[in-house]
């Protein structure tokens, strides 16, 4: 069974400096607190459906996935950031 | 469907020259090449002779700046032309950009296009770089690194000019692409068949290069050595990664690095396609249908995906692919 608190730790710890923010990540059991500025963001397995729980500002939030939790972490610490979103080319990688 | 080269370089690095010889070889007849200049007059159609077979056209403005409208109609107009028998029934296309362009919007371009994805691919990027210059072009001009770092092919120019082979550059052009082949052309004599035999989606290029090193580590690779921002690295993976992994995987690079992810390509064994690698390409947050092939190209199973990328650092592709595998594979267990 993998240690999904500790590989979201990690992940969280690469994010901020993948994004550029200067930040603080650390985890105590199973929670992880990450401190960015002024922001601070309480992270925890969820109850489903939720997978994650997410506290900032005092406001429990439910997320259903590693790449919710992303989008949720990234728009409290770095609410400037423009995202795009994966698109399909219609062109073949190949000829038919 | 009708290949699309996009022949790239900085600046004086031997775009044209090289264009020029290319277009009076025999195998490369019947070709449309459009030709980009920065300059409300362009010079440089009419320094270029092309058998009968062949035109170019010339299209002014910076190429990166007007893509999306100038490029895609300047390639719909062509195919038209060749539908109405009033231009030569072309082959092939090349696109040689402007000095200055950066060649990401443009591979983004002719990627996402609806109407030309039915008729054009993407087929290769080759870049010239000039042995001379090149190496302090490559530490001053934001945009050469990028024209490099996006090759398929490298052709060092030039090499006439210079006594030996010139060891910096080559160094440099090997961190910043390792598997991109660096061939030598003097006054743009080269052989076509070794400069547009890359295939984006044919896993014995880049691929293959970085395969055949010698892994200390099955994990990941990192080439970088000293070019700033702009990284090249690979990850690779000893167990198949489910295919809701790997989407999972390029959604969020794409939300969260679309802009920066300048290219990445790779050979993916997937769990629910164990016989069959998929082959995935994409240019920002732009990606081909990943493509499957009928079989492993080599006796080399793993998974293979070789980024270059800004101000991405590996440790992030790495840790979030680790942790959406795991997520994906906690989620399974449980339904």
């Amino acid at each position: 069974m993998a240690d999904m608190v500790g590989l979201v730790h990690r992940l969280l710890m690469a994010s901020l400096t993948a994004w550029q923010v200067t930040g603080h990540v650390q985890r105590d059991a199973d929670r992880i607190t990450l401190t960015a500025g002024a922001r601070s963001l309480l992270i925890a397995r969820g109850v489903p459906p939720f997978r994650w729980a997410v506290t900032v500002a005092g406001r429990d939030r439910g997320v259903t996935s590693i790449a919710g939790l992303l989008r949720m972490v990234r728009r409290v610490v770095n609410p400037d950031h423009q995202t795009s979103r994966l698109r399909i080319a219609p062109s073949r990688l190949v000829p038919p | 469907m009708i290949p699309v080269y996009v022949l790239t370089g900085f600046l004086g690095s031997g775009k044209t020259t090289l264009l020029g010889r290319l277009l009076k070889s025999p195998e490369f007849a019947r070709t449309a090449v459009i030709i980009n200049e920065l300059g409300e007059i362009g010079l440089d159609h009419d320094l270029i002779e092309t058998s009968d077979e062949s035109f170019v056209m010339l299209q002014t403005g910076c190429l990166c700046c007007t893509i999306r409208s100038d490029l895609v109609l300047t390639l719909a107009d062509i195919l038209r032309r060749r539908d109405e028998g009033t231009v030569t029934p072309f082959d092939r296309v090349v696109i040689e950009t402007s000095g200055l362009a950066d060649p990401a919007p443009i591979l983004h371009a002719l990627m996402s296009d609806d109407g030309l994805a039915e008729r054009l691919m993407l087929a290769g990027v080759v870049t010239t770089v000039d042995a001379v210059h090149g190496a302090e072009t490559l530490g001053k001009q934001p945009e050469s690194v990028k024209q490099a770092a996006v090759a398929d092919r490298l052709v060092l120019t030039k090499t006439d000019l210079i006594a030996e082979s010139p060891s910096a550059l080559a160094d440099r052009l090997a961190a910043l692409n390792p598997s991109a082949p660096v061939l030598p052309a003097c006054f743009g004599d080269i052989d076509p068949a070794r400069l547009f035999d890359a295939r984006i989606w044919d896993p014995s290029g880049k691929l293959t290069a970085l395969a055949d090193e010698p892994h200390q580590d099955h994990r990941a690779h990192d080439h970088n050595r000293h070019d700033g921002r702009i990284k090249c690295f690979a990850l690779i993976r000893d167990r198949p990664i489910p295919a809701v992994a790997l989407t999972l995987f390029l959604e969020v690079l794409a939300e969260h690095c679309g802009a920066d992810l300048l290219r990445l390509k790779g050979i993916v064994d997937i769990a629910e396609s164990p016989d069959r690698p998929a082959v995935i390409h994409g240019v920002q947050h732009v990606f081909h249908p990943p493509a499957f092939l009928d079989r492993w190209p080599s006796d080399d199973h793993h998974s293979r995906l070789v980024f270059i990328a800004r101000d991405l650092p590996r440790e992030f592709a790495e840790a979030l692919l680790d942790a959406i595998e795991a997520e994906v594979r906690e989620t399974t267990r449980s339904d």
